[in-house]
Order: structure tokens, then C-alpha cells, then sequence
């Protein structure tokens, strides 16, 4: 649905992306990390047909964002990092500004900004001026205006930066909602556990390079020559299963505790299948066998260490 | 404590004055006096053609102060209009207010940084002064008199300016305000300054200016001093929400109404419901949100003002001496000049400001019809205020028969003054497009105007100075003024002028001023000439607006 290939910014000398490419599939939620000025804004304008690349080219739902823009705002809602409202506007009359502006015509958009306004939880606020309402609010009116043309991908810069907890959940629900939905989204944030729950995958971007991208299991993959399994057993039998365990060649380390073992382990899921096998087999009263997921948090950790070393 | 401790003042001194820039500016400056000087200085005994002695010396003299009036007055709104509303657009205003500094710091600190560049300006012209002296014919005590009206006029305009700062949210309103409050006080203090009797003249700026001026000081100091103690929020941080009604509640003089003739030409009142299919969103937002996001204040101030000065010049210039219409016509280009580039000069540059662009530049609209519709919005509103003006002049063709008779004439001054609007709106446009700020913008439409309607008269009198030298005549000398409206609406044949007939019905002599000659041969009258170029020019300008406006958002990838 989105692809990025060989993109290339430089301000100057200043090379603020270099050579990025990913992509990212129809239905996907994939989320862009990076630390401040790592260059995810400058990819995600890019995105938008906002700004013209060094070299490189992008294609969104088939078009190339360079050549054929027109085509790439009607299929994306984008939504900036920074953005501001205009002012003496009421919140209908804004979403209605970009309703126009999206040539839906007035019969729809009378339904449309219903809705819109019903998803986000703005209807009480119809009447209200958009300048001032909270930040929270405006975050939400913007996202709403991204959405009344219905476009199948979301380009959001930072959708949750500057907001408080409670409207940072909100704001996460919503993007799972509208996942349901179907929507290919794209979401930035410099914050990882806000994307952790729900990206089905990430790129991890710094001082303008991709560090990695692809599904969150992928980059678990590769970066880690060693997973974690843990094996959770009906009973106390764990010296048995830790034995079996350390003897495979595959593992490299075990910790055993209550009646749950612990093994880190750089093989691949056929290897898995081997160990389970051979537990089953040795008659180790295995209750469930499961890689332990990683948290987003470590697997960053984890690719910016790789680079700091 | 207040001067040399200001820490407002020290900021924005270290910022200005160390800026490569204002040197530049400075030797410019002292660069084009000194020419002028050189021009004028008397070439020697066997060159008859020039004046020599004292008379050389008082007409240097008197471009020398009245270009530096003009220069202050012109100058002294554009460095100190922004000093407020540029801390309320960089949204540092609140900052300011809330830091221990008191109102009276500030206020002193924003003014002296604003002049003392103008009044650096104005001193390094002084050598000169007294070079002109070394001719003769001219008292140390007159040269005095003149530094202490010109400093006198800095500081007053530049106060009335910061007053003007204070009170709106935007730079592009404080300007407009300050000029108009600036330049009738100027007109007022040249004539009475520049009275040919001397002593009036000592009288008047010894006794009358520093009493006067010092009054206004006090008055509009103590204003300001509260607005900045107790700041309201309509002139607060720009991002509250104006209420219009509650606002008009307590409007003084004219009232806007929306829904009624003529005010619904330039602000057609908010929306109940959806807009039609076809509209031009962008054109909607502007004419019915935008206008009176910041208030209605500032133009009620523009149309206050406007009306007030034009009673009586309609009554001298229409009623008294008819043959004088086109100077009043003058005034309502004038006008046009002042309030046509703050609608136009902030379209694009306020989307940038407060970062709406990418917003509106990821919609289906495209480059073109949003700058058509900004120039549409702009070109709106100023053409009506503007015509509002032009009452009184159909008021004297319908009452007075020595023009009603010729009533093509008001045909051709209503053309001349519209064009007038389409030029100023499309350069406020194209140096929006062309600036970051607004300000800059601004200031930039303001020296483009004034390069294409005033310079021209300017190279015009200065020609006629020595068009017997290089053989110039009157015709070529029409052709360098086409592009100003001045010179288009003085061009337009009136009858002479009989003292003592005022009402004087049918009339057979005119006045017909040189048409334009052009190279070929061809002798067409300024006014159509200008009539025909203006649209070309405003239609290049826009152009230009719109290459810029594609140019700072895709290629040069700066959308924000
Ligand atoms: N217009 C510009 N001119 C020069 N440098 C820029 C410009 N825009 C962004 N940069 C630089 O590019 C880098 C990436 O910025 P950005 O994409 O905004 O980072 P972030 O990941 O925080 O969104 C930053 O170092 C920034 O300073
Ligand atoms: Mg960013």
C-alpha cells in the first residue's frame, strides 16, 4: 500500500534522510520510531506530497507521490506533527472547509461530519470555535479532518505528542478502531510503548537512517541471534525439562523457576518445533511452549545499542 | 534603570543593530544623500543652466528635511508596529507579561529599540546638513529646528505606533492602524512646519509641535502602560476566541452589520449550513471566518478614519474647486495604497504562520485556486472599503454641473481606482508569496507600491528639473509615470480653473495634460495607458505569486 524506495532529503550538506526504503501492506498498522530529529517528519511530508525528495520516489496505493500527487491526497489523510487552526471557525464549519476542499458534495457531507464527529467523540463540540478548544481537542479535530474523505491510508505525525495519559489512551483506541476499520495507517511517534499495543509493524529510523523495519516478529528475528522461550509445565517437573533443554544445541542458556523454564535460544521456529518435539517425547508435562514476546521498548533498545556499538 | 538596564531593549538593539543589514541600509541611505548633494552642488561659474549660492543651499535643505519628514513617517510605523504584535505572533507575548519587567520598561524598551535605528538613520545624514551650511544661506538655528522636528516626529509616531501595536493581534493591522493615524499627523505637521513665513514657522515647531507632541505622549504612554498591566484578551495571545456580538456591544462610532448593504459586500455573514457543491472553500473561509478572527476593530478604525479625513477634503477639493477632483481621487488611491496590502500581504504567509498550509496544501485544491481565491478574498474587501470613498465623488458629478456634464470623466477615475485595487491586492499577493512573515510581507508591498506609484512622479519632477539639458519632452516625460494612478488620475482633462466661479455651469476650457508619447509615434493619454497596463501588471503579478507559492512548497520542499 505504501512503499518507500531509496528516499534521499538533504537540506544543504545537511543530510537529513539517507536512503530509505520500506514498505508497508494493506490493512498494516506500522509504526515510524525514531528519536527527534531522526528524520520522520521529513519522511512522512514526503509522503504527503509535501516535499520533494533529493532522489528516491514513494508510491501510495499505486501512485507515485512525485508524479501523480493529486492522486496520492485523494487515497491519504495526513495529519502534521504541528499544525494550527483557523481562526473565527466553528468545528463544523472547519470539518465542512476540508469536506469542500475533498469535493464531497452536500449531501454527503452533511451524513459525513456526523459521523466524523460521532467517531470522535466531538459532537458536544460541534458549535464550539476551533481556536479554542485544548490541544487534545484540536488533535482530535485533526484527525477527524483526515478522515472525511475516507482515504484508506493515515499518514500521522505524532498523533499523540503534547497530549495528557488519559487523552494518549484515547487517542490509541481510536487508532485501533479505525484499524478495525481497515485502514492502512501510518503513525510516528518518538515514544515507543505508544505504539507497542497495536502496530502490527515497525521501521526504526535514526539520525536518518533505517535501522529496520518489517513486522514486529521480523525485527525480533534479526536482530536477536537469540530468542526467549518459555515452557510452563503442569507440573514441578523443570530439572528434567531444563536438562533436555541445555543439551540442545540450539540453546544457550537456562533458568528454571517454579514450574516454568526459561531458555535463550538463537535457532529458527523449526528448531522450535524440533525442542517441543523432543520435550513431548521425553514425556515432559508441557502446559504451553511460546517465544516470549519482546517488548517494543527492548527491541529498541536493542537496534540502538547495535549502532552504539 | 530604564534605559540602560532595559533587558527589552538590549535584546532587540543586540539583534537589529548588529545585523549586516541595517549597515547596508545605512550606507544606502548616506550613499543617496550624498548623491543628491552632488547633483545639486553648484558645478561651477561657466555652468549657467545651474543655480548657484544660497539658493542651492535652501532647496537642498528643504528635500533634505521634508524627504527625511516623509522618511520618518514612513519608517517609524513599519520598525515599531510589529514590536508587540511580533511578540504576540511568536507567541512569547504571555512570556513577557508575566516576567517581573514592568509595563513602563517594556513599552520604553520596544520604542527606543524601534527608533533608535531611524534616529541613527536620520543623524548620519547630518554631515551632509552641514555641508549645505558651508553653501550659505542658511541658519545653524534653522538646521537645528529641523533635527528637533524631525526627532520629535520619530518618537511620536513611533509611540502612536507601539500604541498600535498593543491593541491588535496581528502586525498586518497595527501597520495599517499606524499609518493611518501617522500619515494625516505628518500632512498636518509638514504644513505647519513648512509655512513660508518664518516666523510662523519657529512658532510653530518651537511653541506648538514639542507641547503637542509631548501630549500625546502622556496620554498614549499612560493607555499603553494599562493595556500592558491588564491585558484583555481580544488583544492577547491571538489564539482566543473573538466573540463579535459581544464585541460590537461595545463598539464605538461604526457598527459592522453583516447582514446589511454595504458591509455584506466584504463580510457576507457566517454560514447556518453546509456551503453549496462548487464553492471555492478556500474564497468562503476567507470572506466569512477570516475578516473578523482578529475583531472588528481594525477596520472600523480604517473606515472611521477614512470617512473622517475625506469631509474635508470632498469639501475642498469636489465642492470648492471642482477642477480639483483628481486629487481627491488621489486620496482614495491613496487609501487603496494603505489597506490594499493588509488583506493580501497576510494570505499566505499567515497559513504559513500558523502552520494551516500543509493542511490545506494535502486537500484536492490546487496552488492556483488557492492563491486565486486569496486574491479574490483580498481584492474584495479592499475594493469595497476603497469605493465606500467614491460616494462623495458621485455626490459632486451629480451636484455640480461643470461635471456633470462630462461624465465619462467619473467613468474613467472609478476605472483608474479599480485597477488601483487590482494592482495593490495582487503585489500584497505576490510578496506574501515571496516573504516568510507577514510583516516582511508587508513592508515589501508597501516598497513595491510606492516604487510603482510614487517613484515615478518623483523621476518625473526631477526630470522636468533638467529636461531642457538632454532634450526630454513633456510626452516622454508622461510615458515614466503610466504605472502610477496618481499620474493617470491627474491626466484626465479637467476644465480650468476660474476663481471666484466655483459653481460655475457649462465649461469650455480644459486643462489637458502631455499624453504619453511613445517611441513610435504614437501619442496615447496616461490614464489609458495606465488603464490598459494595469491588469497586464496585475496579472503578471499574480503569476508570480502563484510560481512562488508552488516553488516554496514543492521544490524548494518548505511547505511549512
Ligand atoms: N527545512 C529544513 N531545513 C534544514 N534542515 C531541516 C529542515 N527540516 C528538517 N530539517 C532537519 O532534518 C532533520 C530531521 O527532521 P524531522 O524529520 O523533522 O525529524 P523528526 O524525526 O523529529 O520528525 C532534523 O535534524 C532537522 O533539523
Ligand atoms: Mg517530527
Amino acid at each position: 500500500m505504501i512503499e518507500v524506495i531509496n528516499f534521499t532529503k538533504r537540506y544543504g550538506e545537511f543530510t537529513a534522510v539517507d536512503d530509505l526504503s520500506f514498505s508497508i501492506g494493506e490493512g498494516e498498522i506500522f509504526g515510524f520510531i525514531g528519536p527527534n530529529g531522526a528524520g520522520k517528519s521529513t519522511t512522512i511530508r514526503f509522503l504527503a506530497t509535501l516535499l520533494r525528495p533529493t532522489s528516491g520516489e514513494g508510491r501510495i496505493a499505486g501512485h507515485s507521490v512525485t508524479e501523480d500527487p493529486m492522486a496520492v491526497r485523494r487515497v491519504i489523510g495526513f495529519m502534521p506533527d504541528d499544525f494550527g487552526v483557523y481562526d473565527g471557525m466553528k468545528v463544523w464549519e472547519f470539518l465542512d472547509f476540508f469536506a469542500v476542499a475533498y469535493e464531497i458534495p452536500k449531501a454527503m457531507r452533511r451524513r459525513i461530519i456526523g459521523e466524523v464527529l460521532e467517531l470522535l467523540d466531538l459532537t458536544h463540540k460541534r458549535d464550539d470555535y476551533v481556536n479554542g478548544l485544548s490541544k487534545g481537542m484540536k488533535q482530535r479535530l485533526c484527525l477527524a479532518k483526515t478522515l472525511v474523505h475516507d482515504p484508506p491510508v493515515l499518514i500521522l505525525d505524532e498523533p499523540a505528542s503534547g497530549l495528557d495519559p488519559r487523552a494518549r489512551l484515547e487517542m490509541k483506541a481510536l487508532l485501533n478502531e479505525l484499524r478495525r476499520m481497515g485502514k492502512t495507517i501510518l503513525v510516528s511517534s518518538h515514544i515507543l510503548s505508544e505504539l507497542a499495543d497495536f502496530c502490527t509493524s515497525i521501521g526504526v529510523i535514526e539520525r536518518g537512517r533505517l535501522l529496520a523495519a518489517g513486522s514486529i516478529r521480523d525485527i525480533q528475528r534479526k536482530i536477536r541471534a537469540h530468542r526467549v522461550l518459555k515452557v510452563e509445565l503442569t507440573s514441578g517437573e523443570t530439572d528434567r525439562a531444563a536438562t533436555i533443554l541445555r543439551d540442545d544445541p540450539a540453546i544457550d542458556s537456562v533458568e528454571a523457576y517454579g514450574r516454568s523454564v526459561t531458555a535463550e535460544f538463537h535457532g529458527d521456529d523449526e528448531d522450535m518445533g524440533r525442542l517441543l518435539g523432543r520435550l513431548m517425547a521425553a514425556g515432559v508435562p508441557v502446559q504451553s511452549f511460546a517465544e516470549e514476546p519482546l517488548s517494543l521498548e527492548e527491541v529498541f533498545m536493542m537496534i540502538t545499542k547495535g549502532i552504539v556499538n | 534603570m530604564w534605559m540602560r538596564e532595559n533587558p527589552v531593549l538590549n535584546r532587540e538593539l543586540l539583534t537589529t543593530l548588529r545585523s549586516p543589514r541595517s549597515f547596508v541600509l545605512q550606507f544606502v541611505y548616506v550613499a543617496a544623500l550624498g548623491a543628491l548633494v552632488y547633483f545639486y552642488w553648484p558645478a561651477g561659474v561657466d555652468d549657467g543652466s545651474r543655480m548657484v549660492g544660497p539658493g542651492v543651499a535652501k532647496r537642498l535643505y528643504d528635500i533634505f528635511f521634508l524627504g527625511q519628514f516623509c522618511l520618518v513617517a514612513l519608517l517609524a510605523p513599519t520598525f515599531a508596529a510589529g514590536s508587540i504584535t511580533g511578540e504576540k505572533e511568536r507567541k512569547t507575548y504571555e512570556m513577557l507579561l508575566v516576567s517581573p519587567l514592568r509595563p513602563h520598561t517594556i513599552l520604553i524598551g520596544k520604542l527606543l529599540s524601534s527608533l533608535s535605528y531611524l534616529v541613527i538613520l536620520i543623524l548620519s545624514s547630518l554631515p551632509l546638513m552641514i555641508l549645505c551650511y558651508l553653501l550659505g544661506g542658511l541658519l545653524l538655528s534653522e538646521i537645528a529646528r529641523s533635527y528637533i522636528v524631525l526627532v520629535l516626529a520619530a518618537g511620536t509616531f513611533g509611540l502612536l505606533s507601539v500604541a498600535c501595536s498593543s491593541g491588535f493581534g496581528r502586525t498586518s493591522s497595527a501597520l495599517v492602524v499606524s499609518y493611518l493615524v501617522v500619515l494625516p499627523l505628518a500632512a498636518i505637521c509638514v504644513a505647519l512646519t513648512r509655512a513660508d513665513d518664518p516666523s510662523t514657522r519657529d512658532f510653530a515647531s518651537v511653541a506648538i509641535l514639542p507641547p503637542v507632541c509631548l501630549m500625546i505622549w502622556t496620554v498614549v504612554g499612560i493607555v499603553v502602560n494599562n493595556r500592558l498591566l491588564r491585558p484583555s484578551d481580544v488583544g492577547g495571545q491571538g489564539g482566543g476566541v473573538v466573540d463579535e456580538e459581544e464585541e460590537m456591544k461595545y463598539a464605538i462610532g461604526v457598527v459592522i452589520d453583516r447582514d446589511a448593504f454595504p458591509d455584506r459586500l466584504f463580510a457576507p455573514a457566517k454560514r447556518n449550513d453546509l456551503m453549496p457543491d462548487g464553492t471555492n472553500p478556500v474564497l468562503d473561509k476567507e470572506l466569512r471566518s477570516e475578516i473578523f478572527s482578529q475583531g472588528t476593530l481594525m477596520l472600523r478604525v480604517v473606515i472611521q478614519v477614512s470617512m473622517l479625513l475625506s469631509i474635508p477634503l470632498m469639501a475642498g477639493l469636489l465642492f470648492l474647486r471642482s477642477d480639483l477632483a483628481a486629487y481627491y481621487v488621489a486620496y482614495v488611491l491613496t487609501f487603496n495604497l494603505l489597506v490594499g496590502p493588509v488583506f493580501s500581504a497576510g494570505s499566505i504567509t499567515q497559513e504559513r504562520e500558523r502552520q494551516t498550509l500543509a493542511l490545506l496544501l494535502t486537500t484536492l485544491l490546487t496552488p492556483g485556486r488557492i492563491v486565486l481565491a486569496k486574491l479574490t478574498a483580498a481584492m474584495r474587501v479592499s475594493t469595497v472599503l476603497t469605493f465606500l470613498l467614491t460616494e462623495q465623488i458621485l455626490l459632486a458629478y451629480i451636484m455640480l454641473p461643470e461635471l456633470r456634464g462630462r461624465p465619462w470623466t467619473l467613468i474613467v477615475f472609478l476605472l483608474i481606482i479599480a485597477a488601483t485595487c487590482l494592482t495593490t491586492s495582487s503585489v500584497g499577493l505576490m510578496c506574501s508569496a515571496l516573504s516568510r512573515r507577514t510583516s516582511t510581507a508587508m513592508v515589501l508591498s508597501y516598497l513595491t507600491l510606492l516604487i510603482l506609484f510614487v517613484l515615478p512622479l518623483g523621476v518625473r519632477w526631477y526630470l522636468q528639473g533638467v529636461s531642457e539639458e538632454y532634450d526630454l519632452s513633456p510626452g516622454r516625460l508622461a510615458l515614466i509615470t503610466v504605472t502610477s494612478p496618481y499620474a493617470a488620475a491627474t491626466s484626465v482633462p479637467m476644465h480650468a480653473y476660474r476663481p471666484g466661479d466655483a459653481w460655475g455651469g457649462d465649461r469650455t476650457d480644459f486643462v489637458t495634460p502631455p499624453p504619453a508619447a511613445f517611441p513610435g509615434g504614437w501619442s496615447v493619454p496616461v490614464w489609458l495607458v495606465f488603464l490598459v497596463a494595469c491588469p497586464v501588471l496585475a496579472a503578471a503579478f499574480t503569476g508570480v505569486a502563484w510560481i512562488a507559492f508552488l516553488w516554496r512548497w514543492w521544490k524548494a520542499g518548505d511547505g511549512a
